[in-house]
């Protein structure tokens, strides 16, 4: 019969489509492993920045630097969103925009402009169909963000943060915590303040030491405070990248599995429809034998 | 475990550790000169320019053999750094850079057009001026390095 028939179909077509999440699911654990050790090698170098940063903040009276002073006539702000350039990874580039799209309302409402930076082509697609205004719009950066590429965004903010082009400097894009749970944030990138740089330092106080500096403290916080801030955007982005994978394993899982329930079902559909033909042209003989008898 | 004339020392950029290991004497280039570091340097926290950055960690195969620096019994890391920062305290040198490659993934061809590049840098302002130097000077210590191997 032709219900019988479709079903085998539809069977045949969840099966297809399981072999294919399964296959993206494996595929996302490798690229997750690959991605979580890439940041896991990243931390290094923000912990021993941080720590120069307290080595050095220790040494002078009080920081004064451009990247720390707020413009507070400055009507106008950045962000830079950073989304994937690939679907199929459940609600993650959904959670990133919902989390930046209120920020951005919120920010208009108090009269201040946001330039949008968006990174990753499932957010721009997004705000093309919202007809909301991007600066610039990046897909370069892969789930392999390399330091070479992040670099120019952090000094083309610095750069118009200094200059007083721009109040603030946001980053949004999904806060890696474990392989459960990630949370969407919004993270103030630019102006610096003190809580921000010792954001990373949960060490017990260190015992204080003589440094010999060379040059001056003041000159080594003016190299030392766009390298934390240049670090800390990069940390953003990794962290996405951990995240993005994350993200679609799960999603692949529940799709894998969902598509393995569908086939249980499927196949008792099947089996039932195959009993009731059987049943009827048993019937149909058994009738057609009764009148010739 | 350090030995008593060897230091600890980790290079380290933003992406990976590049390098960690005991050693008894690295030559970096600060931002006014090259510095040398042996065991039980002063605690200093000092910037670092372009230039090449020397590690000398003691051999074991000879493990006898009294190194001091410049013996001649060690094996050396020579990598290409640009721009950051050094560490020393508690007798470990830390080395943060943007970018530290070893000499030998230098690749001849690849520093020679950037040095063609630089070159071709256009001088507007004061800026540009330092940006084209810097590049010049990376491409160049990048060639030297490259040279001796081919």
């Amino acid at each position: 019969m032709a219900n019988r028939r479709i079903i085998v179909k539809r069977r045949k077509s969840v099966r297809n489509i399981r072999k294919i999440t399964r296959t993206m699911r494996l595929i996302a654990t490798a690229r997750f492993q690959a991605a979580l050790n890439r940041a896991t090698a990243s931390k290094p170098y923000t912990e021993k920045l941080a720590e120069l940063v307290a080595d050095l903040s220790g040494a002078t009276e009080s920081i004064d630097h451009p990247l720390m002073q707020t413009h507070e006539d400055v009507k106008r702000s950045a962000l830079v969103v950073i989304t994937s350039n690939r679907g199929l990874c459940g609600g993650y580039n959904a959670n990133v925009l919902r989390s930046a799209v209120p920020h951005l309302d919120e920010l208009s409402s108090r009269g201040v402009e946001s330039d949008v930076q968006m990174v990753g082509k499932k957010g721009i697609s997004y705000f093309r169909f919202l007809r909301r205004p991007m600066v610039e719009q990046s897909t370069h950066i892969g789930d392999r963000p390399r330091f070479d590429d992040v670099e120019p965004i952090a000094n083309g903010l610095m750069d118009r943060f200094v200059k007083g082009e721009i109040a603030s400097a946001y980053v949004a894009y999904m806060k890696f915590l474990s392989v459960g749970k990630q949370r969407p944030v919004v993270m103030p990138l630019l102006p610096l303040t003190q809580d921000t740089l010792g954001e990373d330092e949960e060490a017990p106080p260190r015992r204080h030491v003589e440094f010999e500096f060379s040059p001056q403290p003041m000159a080594l916080l003016d190299e030392l405070l766009p390298a934390a801030t240049r670090v800390r955007l990069f940390q953003c982005f990794i962290d996405a990248a951990v995240s993005e994978q994350t993200a679609r394993m799960v999603a692949m899982k529940a799709a894998t599995d969902a598509a393995s329930d569908m086939i249980t079902t499927l196949t008792r559909q099947y089996n039932r429809a195959r009993q009731t033909q059987i049943t009827m042209e048993l019937l149909d003989i058994i009738g057609g034998v009764n009148a010739l008898a | 475990m350090a030995t008593p004339d060897t230091f600890q020392c980790s290079v380290i950029t933003p992406e990976r550790k590049v390098l960690e290991c005991d050693a008894n004497f690295v030559a970096f280039p600060a931002h006014d000169g090259e510095m040398g570091v042996l065991n039980r340097r002063a605690p200093i926290v000092c910037k670092l320019g372009i230039g090449v950055l020397r590690v000398e960690i003691p051999d074991p195969s000879r493990p006898d053999v009294r190194r001091d620096k410049g013996a001649g019994e060690t094996v050396k890391h020579v990598l290409f750094v640009d721009g950051g920062f050094a560490q020393v305290v508690d007798n470990r040198l830390t080395i943060l850079t943007q970018q530290a490659r070893k000499a030998d993934d230098l690749e001849a061809t690849a520093a020679g057009q950037a040095l063609i590049e630089a070159r071709a840098m256009k001088i507007t302002d004061d800026a540009s001026f330092t940006t084209r130097a810097d590049a010049i000077q990376r491409a160049q210590i990048q060639l030297k390095l490259v040279k001796p191997a081919s």
